[in-house]
């Protein structure tokens, strides 16, 4: 079985609105770009701390031989990452959190 | 095997053999061929070229000597072989990555860049999301839309050819209602009478009035007609595996996958006019892999024989013709024995319907319910 692996953003806006429309760009443009380990994006709004935001971005195999972790790390270092990344620091209230995990367990099929 | 110029019986036994080894190593799972992989893959490599091959006992072949093999074959010839694979894969749930992965890495060996085998690709990984998005925008969508400024017509436009969203929900058209009424008139020998007749006996609303299909997709109900494939989920696999066959462009594979994923694996939420049901695997029924198999050499014939996506012959200006005429014109072939004797059933037999068209014809006969 394998391991997936997420990235969770946390961070402060004033309006998801840009976020929402740069997570639907990058999904759109992920789409038809070569496969790599990205599979999907979340976006949660924290109820109890309004303005707070967190990303969950999910990597997962496509090559028995490369980890989702290494998957995820190779897709930070692409330009578009770093260029969606930058866009999303714009409208950041102050530096944004993040974490990584291993996916141990998920409901599935 | 060649399944986009081959001339059946005359296939080189040996190329089929070899080309059926490379199919099989790229998509066996690690514990083997399962068996619907292995009826399936049989049963086209039989309807397309007339050789028998045994799928479970053959030795494996790399994709170098793969492509070392179909290294003087044109590129749709590769990527139908590639299509193969891909419907191979697609037919498991869940599909290996690894699985996945050597489709991708056979594709490449022979020189093939494809939406599908990265559509695939996605399933293994358990992107669905991103694979539906991949599926609309390069493969289906892409398909539908190239293929609605296409330059095959044989008259006027049917309504909702060419538009920009050809599935979004139909819009009342009263033109087009009163054509397909018109087809009531007809002689019941002729294609317009028997769509009608289609759509009124199973309770389906006319293209143009409310509820009824956007005019596009009724471009496939002529299809049912013509190669008399019934309307439940089988005969809807039939029918689509025919299409995607006969379309000249290889992209037309998009409705065989889309169908798979939709009725098998269910892979697919909806396409906006067919909705996931996977509660019946219908691959996996018996006989299914023949009928989808004789439904693909049917369709490779009507390519040979006319080089035109099906979803753009203007089957209004033919719609007063005989049913046997318009098969001849288009070169269909009958369906082949053996698709016959796993119960590929004309459009007219109720074994051929849903249970809901099945119970709306009895009422239309003046039976009970």
């Amino acid at each position: 079985m394998n391991q997936n692996f997420s990235q969770t953003i946390s961070f402060q806006v004033d309006d998801p609105a840009p976020i929402i429309a740069l997570l639907e760009q990058w999904d759109i443009d992920q789409a038809s770009c070569d496969i790599m380990g990205y599979m999907g994006i979340r976006l949660l709004a924290d109820r109890e701390n309004l303005g707070r935001y967190m990303i969950i971005a999910d990597f997962g195999v496509v090559d028995p031989d490369v980890s989702a972790a290494d998957e995820a790390a190779r897709n930070n270092a692409r330009p578009e990452t770093q260029a969606t990344s930058a866009k999303m620091l714009e409208h950041s209230i102050g530096e944004p959190e993040y974490h990584h995990f291993d996916e141990l367990y998920r409901t599935d099929f | 095997m060649d399944p986009a110029h081959g001339t059946g019986p005359d296939d080189d036994a040996d190329e089929v053999h070899l080309v059926a080894r490379g199919i099989a190593t790229a998509v066996a799972p690690a514990t083997g061929l399962t068996d619907v992989q292995a009826d399936l893959l049989q049963a086209i490599a039989s309807a397309l070229t007339g050789v028998d091959v045994d799928y479970r006992v053959l030795e494996p072949l790399g994709r170098e000597e793969l492509a070392d093999v179909l290294a003087g074959k044109d590129l749709d010839y590769r990527q139908r072989i590639v299509h193969h694979m891909v419907l191979g894969e697609l037919v498991l749930r869940p599909i290996p990555t690894a699985v996945a992965h050597r489709v991708h890495q056979y594709a490449e060996a022979l020189g093939v860049k494809d939406d599908f085998v990265r559509v695939a690709r996605r399933y293994a990984q358990g992107a669905y999301g991103l694979a539906f998005k991949d599926l609309q925008r390069n493969g289906f969508a892409d398909h539908v839309q190239a293929g609605g400024e296409g330059e095959i017509q044989h008259g006027p436009s049917p309504a909702g050819r060419g538009a920009s969203a050809p599935f979004e929900p139909a819009q009342v058209d009263p033109e087009l209602a009163a054509r397909w009424h018109a087809f009531a008139d007809l002689p019941p020998e002729t294609l317009g009478f028997q769509v009608w007749d289609m759509y009124d006996g199973r309770g389906f609303e006319l293209p143009g009035t409310p509820g009824g299909a956007p005019a596009y997709l009724a471009q496939h109900d002529f299809v049912h007609v013509v190669a008399d494939y019934g309307t439940n989920l089988k005969g809807e696999l039939e029918v689509f595996s025919f299409i995607g066959r006969a379309d000249p462009d290889p992209k037309g594979f998009a409705w065989l996958a889309t169908l798979t994923g939709l009725f098998e694996t269910g892979y697919i939420p909806s396409t906006g006019f067919f909705d996931r049901d996977v509660r019946e695997r219908v691959i996996q029924a018996p006989g299914m892999h023949r009928r989808v198999a004789d439904a693909i050499r049917r369709g490779k014939v009507v390519c040979q024989n006319n080089n035109i996506d099906l979803f753009e012959v203007d089957y209004y200006t033919i719609a007063d013709r005989p049913v046997e005429e318009v098969r001849e014109s288009l070169g269909v072939p009958a369906k082949g024995a053996s698709a016959l004797e796993a119960g590929s059933v004309g459009l007219a037999d109720l074994a051929g319907m849903s249970e809901t068209q099945q119970r709306m014809i009895a009422q239309r006969r003046g039976g009970t319910t």
